[in-house]
């Protein structure tokens, strides 16, 4: 197992969540990035796996899905002072812009040369994006391909079935995620079932840090 | 005239039934348009602004806020974004029940290979839209490399494609 670095108080988190809302230009996929970065990469506060786990509870909660994530690391990592730390981090300075931007924006959006550069960045998102996608497979990916060619195989189908279903079908994201889910029940647990208790997996109790 | 509990309430019910990003456009647009707190306008605006803006997209809600009510319209705004959010902790206490069934590692890799579709389908969105073109492509191919490195700063990775719309577009 990784060693798990100490954890953060909470006004460590407020300075971290803070400079990722204010570098958060460019929407979701940035602020994505930035905490898989920040959280994971730099400070081994938590693993990839972990960040996965979260994201799955946060497709299911009303809301962004930023802010349940955000909730859901804070709490983790400092307990309910945490959370507040992380929201007020993440949200009041990029809100507060956001605010001014809006105030401002007349005088940006006419611009030629605004536009210009906009033009140019919008398409890097879409890098950043598909980056993000890339990190957020990886470790089921990882998997299915020491499970065997089955499936890895039935993995990048249901991947690239919701892509198709969602952009061709337009049916809209709940349902496909739940037919997804249904999907990957019945072709990765039933008949693997056996298998993995002869193998005598034991399941690991995941550590939760303690608060009052 | 707008009636500050009504604003917000309407802000609330909209961020409840929806799940991140602009899905809680229609319901929005549908109840201010009625009561004549926005024009379309104010909705198209926002909706741009939150993508330029700092933090995630789903702040252009708190440009509507703005736009409409001025700052206690963002506040507003703020407020009834987060508040559905922390219904996590009750989604996180109820998966803490269930995660050792037999069937729920299954049922969770299947949702994290839809996350990886949606994601996708965001991708897709970003891309054909009328004013990326195949200069856009290669911008969009070359911040995925700079990013994959894991070595130059995302903001600066935007920075840099900016620079590079300022001349290939001005």
């Amino acid at each position: 197992m990784d060693t798990i670095h100490e954890a953060p108080g909470a006004w460590k988190l407020l300075s971290i969540w803070g400079k990722i809302g204010l570098q958060s230009f460019g929407g979701g996929a940035t602020t994505t990035l930035l905490i898989q970065r920040n959280f994971i990469d730099i400070h081994h506060w938590m693993t990839m796996e972990d960040f996965t786990q979260y994201w799955n509870l946060c497709v299911f909660t009303p809301g962004i899905n930023l802010v349940a994530l955000t909730i859901l690391i804070g709490r983790k990592l400092a307990g309910t002072r945490g959370i507040i730390a992380s929201l007020v981090g993440l949200l009041l300075p990029s809100a507060f812009i956001t605010c001014l931007l809006t105030a401002g924006f007349q005088l940006i959006q006419s611009n030629h040369y605004v536009q210009a550069m906009l033009r140019g960045i919008i398409p890097a998102t879409a890098g950043v994006m598909l980056l993000v996608g890339l990190n957020f497979s990886f470790p089921s990916i990882k998997q299915a391909y020491q499970e065997g060619l089955i499936s890895l195989g039935a993995s990048v189908l249901i991947i690239l079935a919701c892509a198709f279903a969602i952009i061709v079908f337009q049916l809209s994201v709940i349902p496909v995620l739940f037919a997804a889910a249904v999907i990957g029940m019945l072709v990765f647990t039933s008949w693997r079932v056996k298998h993995i208790v002869e193998q005598g997996t034991v399941l690991e109790e995941k550590e939760q840090p303690v608060h009052d | 005239m707008i009636n500050p509990l009504i604003y917000f309430l309407l802000f609330f019910k909209a961020s409840l039934f929806s799940t991140g990003g602009f899905s809680n456009l229609p319901s929005l647009h549908q109840d201010l348009i009625a009561n004549s707190w926005a024009t379309e306008a104010d909705f198209a605006e926002s909706i741009a602004l939150g993508q330029i803006s700092p933090g995630p997209n789903g702040l252009w809600v708190v440009c509507l806020g703005y736009l409409t009510y001025g700052w206690l319209g963002g506040s507003l705004a703020l407020l009834a974004l987060v508040l559905p959010a922390l219904l996590v902790l009750a989604v996180a206490a109820g998966y803490k029940k269930i995660e050792h069934q037999r069937w729920v590692a299954g049922f969770m890799r299947g949702v994290t290979l839809a996350v990886v579709g949606v994601m996708l389908t965001v991708v897709w969105a970003i891309i054909s839209q009328p004013e990326v073109d195949w200069k856009g492509y290669i911008i969009g191919a070359a911040a995925f490399g700079l990013a994959l490195t894991r070595k130059v700063n995302i903001v600066l990775i935007l920075a840099l494609a900016g620079v590079a719309g300022f001349f290939l577009y001005r």
